[in-house]
This record gives structure tokens, sequence and C-alpha cells, in this order.
């Protein structure tokens, strides 16, 4: 049984707006429909946001609309509509969600009855993506193409370098950044081909200085959660990742850090925290949420635990901890390309060292130390091969090079609701809390 | 086998079923084995460095249980099988490990194969999604960048000689597998399809060295022996990701069937496109791993309608279902594998309409599954009449 859906609680009024961004988002790709302008399937964190503001186009964020249908549990008729087409049910849910949804829009002819947020609209153009993660980010889209053969499809090649024992990555970056530079360019070049529009360069480069200053406003923000009792915790950053995931690019996303900042302090200069009685804190070290049971954090919470950090959706930086001046450099695909490089890179340094350590298990360290967290909660969705790979070895490496901590790795999907029991997971979380308490008490 | 006279075949089939046997016998006499995973793996390099390659290959018969304690399990069930029995020291002679960026399953496991096994080398080659001519040039600086991390730990620098020769050596494998599949194109085929897996199977784990000498003898052993298969009723190809074991190709073949060709790895996926020879020798192996292999991985660019895109992507299946007289198409494919699970509906779509009939089955890289599979199998064949 999975229960009744409860809506989320949040600690912030920001996490409370960002709902609605969300849904402003979608209405705003369906507008642009209307008018006839260019609509574009694309993927978060790919680091073409700036060029699709730049170029005039409307995104459609595929897999937050996947999401949303989770969130409001209706993904179950659309998971099976791609199931019935052979699609499998173990692959990725977000893109059999939404496949699901092309196939039903394309047999009406028209949105699908009772569409969540009346529908994800007809793209005019598909933008996939290449990277070291991710096989859905290549497959989605020409699978996709199969009930929408006329839709054209770029796939522009993201990718970044290992981390490796024998060699340091800036031997390498220079041939990453080239080729991320040439793939940007060939995206350009295709929007520009497919949109009759011209890139307009001086507002890319404006608006690749935007993502600086939102990167950096971000990390700062995210910073001020490390107050005790924690003002924001993951709940209301599952939120939060709105605009970080869907917006980066645009003065919007930057003025929404500035109020949440706002916010943060003023909650902190108050002692205000997420809970009155923090006994806690916990880190989200890894794996996407369950969008259809996000009200299972209010019950991290009414257990006395808070989440002040998360390693999910902190897909930024403070820029100017990178090893080189972003600033400096004024061709904006060059700056993307760098930016990507340095982001991917980030934990690298530290990693080395310390031995016998990995950046995501120096991330999870850093957090731990940072934030002063007492343990790390897990989530294994089992449709993703993209971020749920190497949790139980992150944590068994997390032991051997620095101490051991408290764990959790939940287990379920991000869409498919079908994999979820709350009775079980609240059964988990209420046996994790008590080895919090004991742990405490010893 | 079904020659039991023949030395050479049961060479072969000694090397499948006790498979490492050979890698293992020469690590005890000091030669360096580099364990690999998927045919995206340069295996060139590995050869010009002086190591011998090894396909690490999961094994259906052996439930999984110590990969859990350290990779989840909704990775791709043959990864999580070979991770396990290589925990379980199965290929304890490894002395050094290359995983190619083929897919989340393999690249995103590359840490966990890493730490876990402590292994003295370890490498990722990073292989782009798309194949445009940047793409090309990146991955040239990918592949001299392993080509000196390797060089490093060889103790040696490879030099262009040494790579064009190892690239000679694979050609000469590659060729020699490709008259074996012409071997299967007469009815009946001169080879079964589980006799043909045994020999792919074999061949990833040995030297290519050994490889090259052997498989001339094959060839004239199969050419030359008595007891040929018998003529089938229907004539099926196999399609999916990567097949490493008979126990599915006997299900087809137990069933009143001849699997006669695929489109798998190992098979012709890997074994068919050839390096062509360069002055640099690694835009020879760029072309080939980024262009030449055509695996659900690698994105192909749409180059003129949709259905000509599906003729670039497919055709070459419906060029062997001629080529091989195929009557049947089966898609077999593991749960989890995002590259194969995304081209489903197309390929199904595809082959169908050129009037083959298909069978799509996904499955869990284990024996518990043979029976449920049987039944499939045999319902199929008698819908193909």
């Amino acid at each position: 049984m999975t229960g009744e859906r409860k809506q989320r609680t949040h600690a912030t009024e920001a996490a409370g707006k960002a709902g609605k961004l969300s849904r402003e988002l979608t209405m705003k790709a369906q507008q642009a429909k209307e008018e006839g302008k260019p609509v574009a399937y694309s993927f978060i964190v790919c680091a073409y946001d700036e060029i699709i503001h730049a170029m005039d186009v409307v995104p459609v964020w595929t897999e937050n609309y996947a999401g949303v249908c989770a969130a409001k549990r209706d993904a179950q008729r659309f998971l099976e509509k791609a199931e019935m087409e052979n699609f499998s049910r173990s692959l990725c849910t977000y893109a059999l969600c939404d496949l699901g949804f092309d196939i039903w829009r394309a047999e009406l002819g028209e949105m699908p009855p009772d569409a969540p947020w009346r529908g994800m609209v007809r793209p005019d153009m598909m933008l996939g993506s290449g990277q070291l993660v991710c096989d859905p980010r290549n497959k989605w889209y020409q699978a996709a193409q199969h009930y929408m053969p006329d839709v054209p499809v770029y796939e522009v090649g993201m990718p970044w370098p290992q981390y490796e024992s024998d060699y340091d990555y800036r031997e390498v970056q220079d041939y990453y950044v080239k080729y991320i530079v040439e793939q940007l360019r060939g995206l350009i070049e295709f929007m520009e081909r497919h949109t009759g529009h011209k890139m307009d360069w001086e507002k890319l480069a404006e608006l690749v200085d935007i993502t600086d200053k939102t990167w950096d406003l971000i990390s700062e923000t995210y910073e001020l959660r490390k107050a005790k009792p924690c003002p924001m915790d993951t709940g209301d950053a599952m939120n939060t990742m709105v605009p970080i995931a869907f917006m980066m690019g645009t003065q919007e996303a930057y003025d929404f850090f500035i109020d949440l900042n706002e916010e943060l302090k003023q909650k902190i200069a108050r002692g205000e925290g997420v809970i009155p009685d923090e006994k806690y804190r916990l880190l989200w070290g890894g794996g996407l949420p369950s969008w259809f049971a996000l009200s299972d954090f209010n019950y991290f919470n009414s257990k006395g635990a808070v989440f002040p950090a998360e390693t999910t959706y902190r897909t930024f930086e403070n820029t100017r901890l990178f090893d080189i001046d972003l600033r400096k450099i004024s061709d904006p695909l060059e700056h993307i390309a760098w930016r990507w490089i340095k982001y991917w890179t980030f934990w690298y340094d530290a990693a080395r060292k310390r031995p016998g350590s990995h950046p995501d298990v120096e991330r999870l360290v850093q957090y731990i130390e940072d934030y002063n967290i007492d343990g790390v909660v897990m989530h294994e969705a089992f449709s993703c091969r993209t971020w749920h790979p190497g949790l139980i070895w992150q944590l068994n490496q997390l032991k051997k090079v620095y101490r051991d901590i408290p764990s959790l790795i939940l287990e379920s999907d991000i869409v498919d609701i079908s994999s979820y029991s709350e009775a079980d997971t609240h059964a988990r979380i209420d046996a994790f809390i008590e080895i919090l308490e004991s742990v405490k008490s010893a | 086998m079904t020659d039991s006279s023949s030395n050479v075949l049961e060479l072969v089939a000694n090397y499948y079923k006790d498979y490492g046997c050979r890698a293992r016998e020469l690590h005890e006499q000091g030669r360096k084995v580099i364990g690999y995973l998927c045919a995206f793996t340069p295996v060139e390099i590995i050869t010009a460095a002086g190591f011998i390659p090894f396909r690490i290959k999961g094994d259906v018969n052996e439930p999984i249980t110590r990969a859990d304690t350290q990779m989840e399990t909704i990775i791709c069930p043959l990864v999580r099988s070979a991770f396990d029995i290589t925990l379980k020291g199965r290929y304890g002679f490894l002395d050094g490990l290359v995983i190619p960026h083929a897919c989340d399953s393999i690249s995103r496991t590359y840490d966990i194969w890493k730490y876990s096994l402590d292994v003295p080398y370890a490498h990722l080659v990073n292989l782009p999604h798309s194949i445009d001519d940047s793409s090309l040039e990146f991955y040239k600086n990918e592949l001299n960048t392993f080509r000196r991390s390797i060089g490093n730990y060889a103790g040696k620098e490879i030099t262009d000689k040494d790579l064009a020769q190892a690239v000679g050596l694979h050609n000469r494998v590659r060729t020699s597998i490709k008259e074996l599949y012409e071997l299967r194109k007469s009815d009946p085929p001169l080879l079964t399809g589980s006799e043909m897996t045994k020999i792919l199977v074999a061949v990833m784990g040995i030297p290519p060295e050994e490889s090259a000498e052997l498989l001339p003898g094959v060839i004239e052993d199969i050419i030359n022996r008595k007891n040929t298969p018998v003529k089938q009723p229907h004539r099926i190809m196999v399609v999916g990701a990567e097949v490493d074991d008979t126990a599915f190709i006997d299900v087809i073949e137990d069933s009143g069937a001849s699997v006669v060709v695929d489109d798998l790895c190992p098979g012709t996926r890997e074994y068919f496109p050839m390096v062509e020879i360069t002055a640099d020798p690694v835009d020879g192996i760029a072309e080939r791993y980024l262009r030449g292999i055509k695996c659900g991985r690698t994105y192909r660019e749409v180059k003129g309608t949709y259905d000509e895109s599906l003729d670039d992507r497919f055709g070459h299946i419906m060029r062997a279902v001629e080529e091989y007289s195929v009557d049947g198409v089966i898609l077999y494919i593991y749960m989890y594998c995002d590259p194969y699970g995304f081209e489903v509906p197309a390929m199904k779509d595809y082959i169908e309409s050129k009037g083959t009939p298909v069978l799509y089955i996904e499955d869990q890289y284990s024996q518990s599954t043979i029976s449920r599979l049987r039944t499939r199998v045999q319902a199929f064949l008698e819908m193909i009449g």
C-alpha cells in the first residue's frame, strides 16, 4: 500500500513559491506553442540553459514534467502506456512517463485526458546530451522521435575527465574544453537552422555572467543552512531545485535566491529552525527523491531529524573557488565549457589529499564536517543507473577513509509509485532513528 | 562441440568451459593480463603495451551474492554477475582493469570495480556518444591519453609500430571470425549457434596471437568434419547487447531452430568492423570504435528523413536477415539495459515492417529463467510456421 498523498509542508516561504514557478514554466511552454514560438524538449544540467534562453527558444524540461506527474501520483497510466509499446519498466521512469505521454498525445492528436498541468507540449526540436553519465539523455529523445518523426534531435557531447590515480585531470582538460566548445557551437548552428533565429552573442554573454553570479549566490545561501537549528532542509531543497535546474541563466533565478538568502538570514537571527527541537542532523548523501513521497522528509522531521545538506541537485559550486578565474574567459562558449569542467572536477584535489578517497566520498566527508552531520541517508531509485550506482560503495569507502557513521539507503523510485511502501519506508526510518539515538547516547 | 575427434575444437570447448584458464596459465608464467569490459575497449592498445587483453564475463550459473555488498541490484545483471565472480576470485590473475565509457552500468560502476579489486592499474577510456568530426578528434585524444597511461604502467613508450602490429593482429582474428560466420550461411549451417558462441567466448579469454593461430584450424576442422549440424525448420537471428553464454542460444536450438547470425557482443557487432590501416594507427582505431561499431549506446545523427535514419541504425540487421536467410529475429535484452531497452520499439517496428517476425524477450542473465524462455521461444517458432 502506498497510502494517501500527503502534501509536504515547507519550512521556507521561498520553497512554497517554487511549485508555482514550475507550473508557470509549463504554462509558458504552452503559451509559446500557441504563439508559434519554438519549443525544445530539454534536459537539466546540460550546460545549455543560457544558449536556449539567448536563442529565444522556450524549454520544456522533460524530467520536470515526469516529476510533476509523479508528485501528483498520476504517472502510472503513462508508464503503462510506454510499457505497452515494449519499453521495459526497468528503464528510466522519467523517460518512460514522458514517452508514454508522447505516445498517447500522438495517438489522440491532442493532450491526453486530464493531463497534469494541461500537459507537455509537442516540441519543435529535442536537445539530447551525451555525458559521462545518463544513457537516457542519449537515448530518450531518439526513442521519442519514433512517435514524432518530424521533430529533429541534436545530441550535444558534454563529457568530463574521470578521476584517475595515474594522472591529473588538468593534463587533459584543454581538449575536453575544446570539444565541448565545438559541440555547443554545433548546437547553436542546429538551433539557428531549425528556428530561423540568430544567436544573440551579447545576450548569451550576459546570461553566462548571471549564471556565475547565481551559482555563487546559491553556494553562499546554502552555506547558511549550517546554522543550528537548521533553517532549511533537503525537503525544501527539493523545491528550490526548480530555479536551479529549470531557470538557470535568468534574472528570476538570481532574484529567487536573493529572497531565500534574506529569508534564511532572518530565520537564523530569530533562531528559527525547520523543527523546534532538532535532535539529528542528516545528510541526504545521494539519490534522486521519490517525487510521490516528498512528505517523507516531514516524517524525518517528526522524529527530530533535519537535513541541512544534500548532494542531490547541488549542481553548482562557488565559481570563485575554482582554480581559474572564470571572469577572464570572455568567450561565452569557452566560459560555459570551463565552468562545466571545473564543476565536475571540483572535489578531485581534495580527494587526492586523503589516501583511498574519491571525489564523491570526499564531498560526503566535507559536508559531514561542515554541516555537523550525525547520519547519512541515500535513496536508491531502481530505474536510474545515472545517480544510483555506487551509493553502497561510497558508504563503504566513507567508513574506510573517514569514520563509521550511521547510514540508511532507502529503496524505491523517482516516478514509479508501485515500487514504494509508505509503511516499510517509515519502519526503516524509525529503525534508523533508533540507531542515531543509540549512537548519540553512547 | 559436435566432433570429439578434433583437438582444436576440444581446445576451444575447454577454453569456453574453463574460461580464463589460459590467461591464468600465462599470468603464472609472468605475462600481465588486463581485464576489460565491453567491445568498446580499444584492445589494440592493450596488446601494443605488451599485455594480454582479457574480457571479463559473467556466469549465468553462479548466483550473485558478494557483488550485492558493493554494487546496487539495479545494474545490468551481466555486469553484476561479472563483478560478482571477479570479487570471488575467479579472475584473480588480473593485473589491471580497463573500462570504456560504454553505458551507465559499465562506466558508472568503474569506481566500484577499481576500488574493490585493488588492481595495480585501472583506466577509464571516455568515448563520446556522438560520431561527428569533433567527437572523433576528442576520442583520438582520449586514446592517446590511454596509450600514454598504459605505456607508463608497462614501462615503455607505445610506438606507432607497436600499434600497427597490434592492429594487424586483431584484424587477423576478426577476419577469421568473419570466415566462420560465412560457414553459417548454408542450410544447414556448418556450425551451430551454440558452437559459434563457444568459439567467440573462447577467443575473448586468450591472447590475440593465440586466437589468430587457433581460428584457421577451427575453420578447417569445421569444414572437414563429418558430423555436421542437422537442418532445422527455422533460421534465427539474435539481436541484443551482450551474450557470453550458450544458455539462451541452446534454448532456441533445442526448440527446433538454428541460430545462424547475430547482432551481439561478442558477435558480428564486435568482430565485423575492422581497423583501417592508417598512417597514424590511432586514426584507424578511433574510427572503428566510434563509428564502425554499431551499438545502441552510440547516437547516430539522423541523415535525411527519420526512415532513412532507421535504415542507418538498423539496416545492417536486415542485410544479415537476407544474407543468412533468417526467418525470425529475437531481440534478447537484459533488464536495466538503457542503451538497448530504448531501442526496442523502433527496432522491432523496423524489422517487422520489412516482413520479418520479431520476438522481444527481456531477461535477467540467469539460468533460473530458462524454462520460461523456452515456452516463449517455442511459441514464437510455432507462430512463424
